[in-house]
């Protein structure tokens, strides 16, 4: 049994982002992660750091904390932000109205904007189309969702915090009352952990309902679907947003090699139970297109949908909800944190983290927003300059990953997830999406004695089912015939069987 | 513009169209082909599947649906296509293995078993069941061979590596080309002491002397040889294609190497030329006749659109087996996904259906309905409609 003060459950920015902050003011917490760090919304998102534009009509509350947060995450972030900035375009029929109290609002928020002709913005981003009206310029960026939790975990587990990934909480035991820990599963083994703390913190986002039920408690919650893809290149180095009320298709964000664009909005009620549809690609590429013209006959790599955890509302239409957030007291010693965005999440940390020291009636102030994220050196990317420096023995050509590079996060990590590998490197995040050098990277963990050829012959059958999964819905075109020659290898050259 | 004309032009050098084109110029007509880069053969195992529906191939080929291109080629023209295709690789010192009354097995590199009917016979001597007791050697540093892969699944095996100085399939092969390279091999060989009764390697033995290489290695070490076929670069797919290829140059054909067909000048029946962009100016060849064996997706044959399926060339009719979101099933190991039954239909003399010109024939993946990993006839369906199209298109210029 392991005793600590506060429990997290979940690995998403926010439960990270708690670990970091508990770990700054001294306070010993353990968290727990079913999946992955950033394996919900967190990592089914565009990854951008929103400078509240895309809000400030809507709602102003939200806006403000985006770009509060906007300037704190580029400051304690210099090396993994990418300060690309972002337009606001126009196109031909799009309401001026909607433009001037995007403006006015920006004003009022103190939220700094430029308004550019067509032309500047065409020198700004040459792809874009040629017909628009006019842009406005706001501080846009854009972030790495899973290394953004990795650099947050690093000050914990420097601090002795206590992470287990892979770990189901299956239950949350109760004592007179009051929850005073939760059992885990080993999603590998099947072990069974018992973790044993004061306060329990529920930061499971579109699962908190479910963990809240756990310990007969409630979280009122609508889930909200948004679909996103991924082009195989680069085709702007702005993060490109249509000035017109949030709607399908207007976001559009770099990110190292690829751009990524959506989203669309849809409630849904089991977040396990979630798949994206072709029409939802064929939306956001024409929308998308609308803005950068080449959009349209891009390849696009892989198609997927992420699951937004909004506060309950009347509201009907889930993009009306507040994008705000909420910590509910189960007065148990439960405490749940939904809502929010991906760019809030420090703020969100903080709150909740507030929360737990008034509880422990301590007063640490909270240091978040102005020590810098640790551990940005190693976990800056992998970038381009390093790859090429490096062409001996490459495992992954799309992205140009070295075995050495992998050898390297095997040794350092001692991971058995060929996951751990790609988040930390790229490998197999290019146009063939592992096709080729997930084989490879099982076949050196072997070699290193780090899995045996079962595991990895059951891991090899599980990645290709998600892979597919993920671009299951973007196949036409190079990538239909790239998904052909994956399948030939594997099901021809490599016989592996149906079953 | 250049002009250029010749009896039968052939577009696409795979198995198919070197098939056809082998045939034609053993029948002294001056045919030439036009490929836009190296065929998807060369990424393939070399083996050639006819049917794995079945033990018996032949068989197998009855349980295949009605429109399967299969059934437009008689059992006899079948036998004669794969007879033949055993006489040239013999010819061109690459001997294939296996009886067409049977289907055989294949070790692959994860030690599970691939059905084909015909092997190059560096794979001859690959264990047909769990019995055999195999010694394994890999090569230090190759990314595309683990052989605990296999020794996971089969008792009584061990293996070695190698450290050759080269870690990539194709440095290997061009390295066992090399006397003293093969001479220092088998004297490391000899002095691994290998208990087990064959030795397995992966497909790196030469570049195009496999054959000669294993049978040298199986005399000085005494033991069985044998290959396992890799992922891509696959050095069994590519001696196929050299193979066939060289035989097509020596009966006196023409390969247009590396010129994609960007247009085609036709009539209202009949189809004229085809026009490759070069150096300079582009070319027309003209021909009487035309040979379509493009191959599917991989192939660059086919080209899917988010809406539909089209032919890259003639702009052909092409049967669509569904909207997009049925292309695919949702298991990825079903073999179930509809897109392998997309291309182009043909009729009994393998002209496509419902195109108005009367001198163009199509043959191998390209067509419809063929499922090829499905139904496990790869090579097998490009040999059988390679040769029969040709048939047909001879029929024609007579």
């Amino acid at each position: 049994m392991i005793k600590t003060d506060v429990i997290i459950i979940g690995g998403g920015a926010t439960g990270c982002g708690i670990a970091r902050d508990l770990a700054l003011r001294g306070i010993p917490h353990c968290l727990i992660e079913k999946g992955d760090f950033a394996a919900g919304a967190t990592g089914a998102c565009h990854g951008l750091l929103h400078s509240g534009g895309r809000y400030v009509v809507s709602d102003p509350v939200a806006a403000k904390e985006c770009y509060e947060e906007n300037i704190i995450l580029r400051k304690i972030g210099e090396k993994c932000v990418e300060q690309t900035g972002g337009l606001f375009v126009r196109l031909p029929g799009d309401s001026k109205l909607y433009r001037d109290r995007f403006l006015k609002s920006c004003d009022k928020l103190g939220i700094p904007t430029e308004i550019i002709s067509s032309t500047k913005a065409l020198d700004l981003v040459p792809n874009l189309n040629p017909e628009i009206e006019e842009a406005v310029k706001v501080p846009d960026c854009s972030i790495d969702p899973f290394r953004l939790c990795m650099l947050n975990i690093v000050s914990s587990q420097k601090r002795d915090g206590i992470i287990f990934i892979r770990h189901k909480v299956t239950e949350i035991i109760k004592e007179h009352g009051r929850c005073v820990g939760v059992k885990a599963a080993d999603q590998v083994s099947g072990e069974l952990r018992e973790i044993r703390g004061n306060v329990i913190i529920n930061a499971t986002g579109a699962w908190s309902h479910l963990v809240a039920r756990l310990a007969g408690d409630e979280v009122p919650l609508t889930l909200s679907k948004g679909s996103l893809v991924i082009t195989n290149h680069r085709l702007t180095n702005m993060v490109i947003n249509r000035m017109r009320p949030s709607a399908d298709g207007d976001i559009i964000v770099p990110n190292e090699a690829v751009c990524l664009a959506g989203t669309t909005s849809m409630a849904v009620e089991d977040p396990d139970k979630i798949r994206i549809e072709s029409q939802e690609v064929d939306t956001i590429i024409s929308e998308a297109g609308r803005m950068l013209p080449h959009f349209n006959d891009m390849r696009v790599i892989r198609a997927f949908s992420g699951v937004r955890p909004l506060l309950k509302s009347a509201k009907s239409d889930s993009r009306e909800i507040s994008r705000g957030f909420q910590i509910i007291d189960h007065g148990d010693g439960l405490f749940s944190i939904v809502g929010g965005k991906l760019t809030t999440f420090r703020l969100m940390a903080e709150k909740m983290v507030d929360t737990v020291m008034e509880h422990f009636k301590l007063n640490k102030p909270c240091e978040t927003a102005q020590l810098p994220l640790e551990g940005q050196e190693e976990l800056s990317g992998y970038p381009l300059a390093k790859r090429l420096a490096n062409m001996k023995n490459i495992i992954c050509e799309c992205e140009l990953v070295s075995r050495a590079e992998v050898e390297r996060i095997i040794a350092q990590t001692g991971t058995r997830y060929v996951g751990d590998i790609s988040h930390r490197t790229r490998l197999g995040m290019g146009p063939c999406q592992g096709g080729f050098c997930t084989f490879r990277a099982l076949g050196i963990m072997q070699e290193k004695s780090i899995i045996s050829p079962a595991q990895s012959m059951f891991a090899l059958r599980d990645f290709l089912q998600r892979r597919f999964r993920g671009i299951r819905y973007c196949l036409w075109g190079d990538q239909l015939r790239e998904e052909q020659l994956v399948e030939y290898i594997y099901l021809g050259i490599l016989a592996m069987e149906r079953k | 513009m250049g002009v250029t004309q010749h009896d039968v032009i052939i577009i696409g050098a795979g198995v198919a169209g070197l098939t056809a084109g082998t045939l034609l110029a053993e029948r002294g007509l001056d045919v030439a082909l036009v490929a836009k880069g190296e065929p998807t053969a060369c990424l393939s195992t070399g083996c050639v599947d006819i049917c794995s529906l079945d033990h018996e191939p032949l068989h197998g080929i009855s349980h295949l649906p009605e429109e399967h291109p299969y059934h437009l080629v008689s059992r006899g023209v079948i036998r004669e296509a794969l007879i033949r295709f055993q006489i040239i690789m013999e010819e061109m010192m690459l001997p294939y293995s296996g009886s067409l009354e049977n289907n055989r097995l294949v070790l692959s590199a994860l030690g599970t078993y691939k059905t084909t009917c015909l092997a190059p016979v560096t794979m001859a001597a690959a264990p047909q069941n769990d019995d055999d007791d195999l010694h394994i050697i890999t090569f230090t540093g190759l990314k595309d061979f683990y052989p605990s892969y296999i020794i996971a699944r089969r008792k009584n095996s061990s293996f070695s590596a190698y450290n050759a100085g080269v870690s990539t399939t194709m440095g290997l092969a061009a390295n066992f080309e090399r006397e003293d390279f093969l001479d220092s091999f088998i004297l490391w060989l000899e002095k691994t002491k290998i208990r087990e009764s064959k030795i397995a390697l992966p497909a790196v033995l030469g570049l195009e002397s496999a054959a000669a290489i294993v049978k040298i290695i199986e005399e000085r070490v005494g033991k069985k040889v044998f290959e396992i076929p890799t992922i891509p670069p696959s050095m069994p797919g590519r001696r196929l294609f050299n193979a066939l290829k060289d035989y097509f140059r020596k009966k006196g054909g023409t390969i247009y190497w590396s010129w994609p067909v960007s247009g085609v000048e036709k009539t209202k029946n009949i189809i004229e030329a085809v026009i490759t962009p070069s150096e300079g100016r582009p070319n027309s060849l003209n021909a009487k006749a035309f040979i379509l064996a493009s191959g599917s997706f991989v192939g660059g044959g086919l080209h899917a659109r988010r809406d539909t399926i089209v032919e890259n060339i003639f702009n052909l009719p092409v049967f669509n087996p569904g909207k997009r979101d049925d292309w695919f099933d949702s298991d990825y190991f079903s073999l179930n996904h509809t897109i392998g039954k997309a291309g182009i239909i043909a009729d009994s003399s393998f002209r496509p259906k419902d195109a108005p010109w009367e001198n163009i024939f199509v043959c191998g993946g390209i067509l419809a309905h063929t499922e090829v990993l499905k139904n496990g006839c790869g090579h097998g369906l490009a040999l059988a409609t390679g040769h029969a199209a040709a048939v047909s298109c001879i029929g024609y210029l007579k």
